[in-house]
């Protein structure tokens, strides 16, 4: 990200910072804390003193609304820049250590005994980012029609392996019987469907990259 | 696997030209000629175009699919 970029970012965000501390400041100083302790707002009634708090608060909100726009606008463009680049995009290998957190989804079975949480399954998408060490091995190639070809056939591939799973999953987990326990069955679906996505992550890359190198390439005839 | 005849070494090596330097001509990658040559990889009518322009031979006479050799046959008995 270029300099000027990163300072339209951070500049109004250490305004809005230095706003928010100072109306907080004030309001602990001169109106008795309001809008920062903790208040009652259904009897809330307006006093000149609240302006600089809401003011305050109302920048910070614009510049959250400002961010949002920023992150949209920014991901719509990349993938702009991606669908007309010539070249696959650069990728380390090593980000497909990021698919060890994965294993971090197996906390759920703990905190689904403990105290009924089943969040921490979420993790288990994170298998799918094993997929970047194969994709690491093709940054940077040059993205001929046979490549792209490849990408849309690996991507059809995972889509049609993944709802497969899923529609097993619906098929077999609808009846909501795994030890008679309807939980359980919502338990066991939310695991499938997460780990389904991961393994069309996964896929996507790897049967790229299968494709792109299914035979040792020789130089012949040269 | 496509099913059909190519012929692009011989055109290729007629220009003298190497995998690299047809592949940089036409804006694919070395392993995509290198997998033409050996018929396992069926290429785009443009593509076609640009390597028939490239080797300077005429695509029929690049890529044989099996319906051309037969023509072909035909109108070399008669």
């Amino acid at each position: 990200m270029k300099q000027h970029s990163v300072r339209r970012i951070v500049l109004p965000g250490v305004i809005c910072a230095l706003l928010l501390a100072a109306a907080s400041g004030y309001s602990m100083a001169f109106n008795g804390g309001r809008l920062v302790e903790p208040m009652d707002f259904s009897t809330y009634v307006f006093r000149a003193g609240d302006l600089p708090m809401l003011l305050a608060l109302a920048l910070t909100v614009c510049y959250v609304g400002y961010l949002v726009v920023l992150l949209v606008g920014y991901t719509l463009s990349s993938r702009h820049r991606q669908a007309s680049a010539s070249t696959a995009r650069a990728v380390n290998p090593r980000l497909g250590l990021l698919g060890l957190l994965g294993f971090l989804g197996f906390l759920g079975f703990w905190t689904y005994q403990t105290d009924g949480s089943i969040f921490p399954f979420v993790f288990f998408l994170f298998f799918g980012f094993f997929g970047f060490f194969f994709e690491g091995k093709l940054s940077g190639t040059l993205m001929d029609e046979r490549y792209r070809e490849n990408q849309l056939r690996a991507r059809t591939t995972a889509n049609r392996v993944a709802l497969t799973i899923i529609f097993l999953a619906v098929l077999l987990l609808g009846q909501g019987k795994i030890m008679g326990n309807l939980e359980l069955t919502l338990v066991a679906f939310v695991i499938v469907v997460v780990l389904a996505l991961a393994l069309e992550l996964f896929l996507s890359s790897y049967l790229l990259y299968r494709y792109d190198h299914d035979e040792p390439a020789a130089r012949d005839g040269e | 696997m496509p099913e059909f005849e190519c012929r692009l070494k011989k055109y290729r090596q007629l220009k003298e030209l190497t995998q690299e330097q047809l592949a940089a001509k036409v804006g694919v990658r070395r392993e995509t000629i290198m997998r033409l040559e050996k018929a396992q990889y069926n290429p785009s009518l443009k593509l076609a175009i640009d390597i028939s322009r490239a080797v300077g031979a005429p695509i029929e006479e690049i890529f044989l699919f099996p319906e051309t050799s037969e023509k072909e046959e035909q109108g070399g008995d008669g």
